[in-house]
C-alpha cells in the first residue's frame, strides 16, 4: 500500500502537502501503522486533521458562494466570472492522487495530458454556454484531472473532488481519456453531486448514473454538433480496445438500446425489470432510453430543449439525495410545459418516453 | 481458507454486474500478504461486520468482494478501492467473458 503515498526526498509523505485528495481514512490508517517511522505517521496524523478541517471550509466556500449569487444585486451577479482552473495531474502509472503537476497541459507533448486539459475545458463551455454554469459547483470550482493512473488500469472514475483517469490495458479498454463522452460523464457526477446530491444505491443511484451519460452523451453530440438522428447514443465508444471490439462490444452502453448485444454491459430498459440493490449502471439505462425517446420525439440538437428540460431538473430544485425515478419522470413532465408552454409536443414528447419505460 | 479470493466489481463498465461482458477475479494466499495488508484486511472484515462503512462521493470507482473461510464459515464482505490493500486489487485479472 506504501507506494499509493511516495515519500519525499525529506523522510515526509507528500501526501504531507497534498492532503486534499486522499481520504481521510486512509491517511488515519497511515498515521497508525507500525512499520512506518514515527515521523511520519506524524504527518499522517497532521494531514489528516488538516483535511477534515479542510473539507469544513470547502463545504463553507461553496455554501457562501451560493448565498452570495442568491443575495447580489443582479449586475453584479450578472457579471461574467472567469473559466475555472483546469489543472492536470500524471500519476505516473501510481494511485497516489492528484499526483505530479503537468506544467502548461494544453501543450503538454503527452497526447493523454492534452486531451485531458482540452476536453475538460471544453465540457466547461459546454456548461457554461448552454445552461450558465459556471463549472462543476457553479461557483468556479477548479477541474483537476489526474491521468496514468495505476497501471494498465480499466476505469475512470470520480472521487468527489476531482476526476481519475486509467490508461486501460489496451485490450478490453484503451486511455480512458479518449471518451470525451466518458470525461463529461464523469465532470457530470461533480454536478449531480453539487445539485441534486443524488445517492449511489437504488433508484437514486441509477438517475445518477443516468444524468452523467446524458450529459456526457450531449456534450460529445455537442462537440460534433449533431442532431437528434445523426448521433450514435453509444457510451464509450472510443474508449473500446481491440479484444473487445474483436468480440463485437462497441461500447460500454447504447442509449437508443440498453439491452443491446453490442453493449459490454447490457442494461434494463423497462422500470418493471428494476429490482433495489441493482448496480447503478445497471439501472441507468431505464432513464437512459427514457431521455433518448424524449430527445429524438422532439427532433433537432439535445441540449436544445430535452436537455434544458433535464438539466432544470437536476439543478433547480435543490438537494434529494434520494428521488425515485418516478419522482424525477415528472419533474421532466412538468418542466417541459414550464419551459415550452407554446410547444405541447414538448411535454407529449418527455411524457410518452417515460410511459414508454413504464414510468 | 488460506486463500483469499478476490473480486473487483462496479466501474465505469459495471464489472461483475448481472450482464456484464467483463469479469475480474483473483486470489492471493494471506500468508503473502504484509503484516500490514493483512492487518488491514482484517480490519475490513471487522469494520463490516460492525456496519461500519460510510457514504462515500466517490463515483465509477471499483469495489472489491472479498471471501475468506473461517472455523465458522464463509464470510464474503464488499470494500471500496480506496480501503483495499494494493496486493489485493493488484491479484484480480480483467477478462471479457
Amino acid at each position: 500500500m506504501n507506494n499509493r503515498f511516495p515519500m519525499l526526498s525529506g523522510g515526509a509523505p507528500a501526501c504531507a502537502c497534498q492532503c486534499f485528495i486522499i481520504p481521510t481514512k486512509v491517511l488515519k490508517r497511515f498515521s497508525r501503522d507500525k512499520k512506518l517511522s514515527a515521523k511520519v505517521r506524524k504527518a499522517f496524523a497532521l494531514a489528516a486533521r488538516f483535511e477534515e478541517h479542510w473539507r469544513k471550509v470547502r463545504a463553507i466556500k461553496a455554501k457562501l458562494a451560493m448565498t452570495a449569487q442568491a443575495m447580489l444585486p443582479s449586475a453584479l451577479a450578472a457579471a461574467p466570472p472567469g473559466p475555472p482552473a483546469v489543472p492536470v495531474f500524471d500519476c505516473r502509472n501510481g494511485t497516489a492522487l492528484p499526483g505530479a503537476s503537468v506544467p502548461k497541459p494544453g501543450s503538454s507533448s503527452d497526447a493523454t495530458a492534452k486531451r485531458a486539459f482540452v476536453e475538460t475545458t471544453d465540457v466547461a463551455e459546454f456548461y457554461k454556454k448552454l445552461f450558465g454554469r459556471n463549472s462543476i459547483d457553479n461557483a468556479g470550482m477548479a477541474m483537476i484531472s489526474s491521468i496514468h493512473y495505476s497501471v494498465k488500469y480499466n476505469n475512470a472514475f470520480w472521487n468527489g473532488t476531482q476526476m481519475t483517469y486509467g490508461d486501460g490495458d489496451g485490450n478490453i479498454f484503451v486511455d480512458f481519456t479518449k471518451g470525451n463522452d466518458v470525461i463529461g460523464h464523469e465532470l457530470t457526477h461533480g454536478v449531480t453531486q453539487h445539485s441534486l446530491a443524488l445517492s449511489y444505491e437504488n433508484e437514486a443511484g441509477g438517475l445518477n448514473e443516468s444524468i452523467s451519460d446524458v450529459f456526457g452523451s450531449m456534450f460529445r453530440q455537442w462537440q460534433a454538433n449533431e442532431d437528434v438522428d445523426k448521433a450514435d447514443w453509444l457510451i464509450g465508444k472510443e474508449i473500446m480496445g481491440k479484444g473487445a471490439i474483436a468480440r463485437g462490444y462497441t461500447c460500454l452502453r447504447d442509449m437508443s438500446n440498453p439491452a443491446a448485444k453490442h453493449c459490454l454491459a447490457p442494461q434494463p430498459t423497462k422500470f418493471s425489470q428494476y429490482k433495489d440493490g441493482m448496480d447503478p449502471h445497471e439501472s441507468s439505462g431505464i432513464p437512459n432510453l427514457a431521455f433518448y425517446k424524449a430527445a429524438t420525439a422532439i427532433g433537432g440538437k439535445s441540449w436544445e430543449k430535452a436537455g434544458k428540460i433535464w438539466y432544470q431538473a437536476l439543478t433547480g430544485f435543490g438537494p434529494s439525495p434520494n428521488m425515485k425515478m418516478r419522482a424525477f419522470a415528472d419533474r421532466t413532465r412538468s418542466l417541459a410545459g414550464s419551459l415550452f408552454p407554446s410547444q405541447p409536443a414538448v411535454k407529449t414528447a418527455v411524457d410518452d418516453a417515460w410511459t414508454a419505460v413504464g414510468l | 481458507m488460506s486463500k483469499l479470493h478476490v473480486e473487483r466489481i462496479g466501474g465505469l463498465a459495471a464489472f461483475g454486474t448481472a450482464h456484464s461482458r467483463v469479469r475480474s477475479h483473483g486470489e492471493i494466499e494471506i500468508a503473502a500478504l504484509s503484516p500490514t495488508d493483512q492487518q488491514a484486511v482484517e480490519g475490513l472484515f471487522q469494520s463490516q461486520s460492525k456496519g461500519k462503512e460510510k457514504s462515500s462521493q466517490a463515483r465509477d470507482a471499483f469495489r472489491y468482494r472479498i471471501t475468506r473461510k473461517t472455523p465458522q464459515g464463509v464470510e464474503t464482505i464488499e470494500a471500496p478501492e480506496e480501503a483495499v490493500p494494493e496486493a489485493l486489487s493488484q491479484c484480480v485479472k480483467d477478462e471479457l467473458v
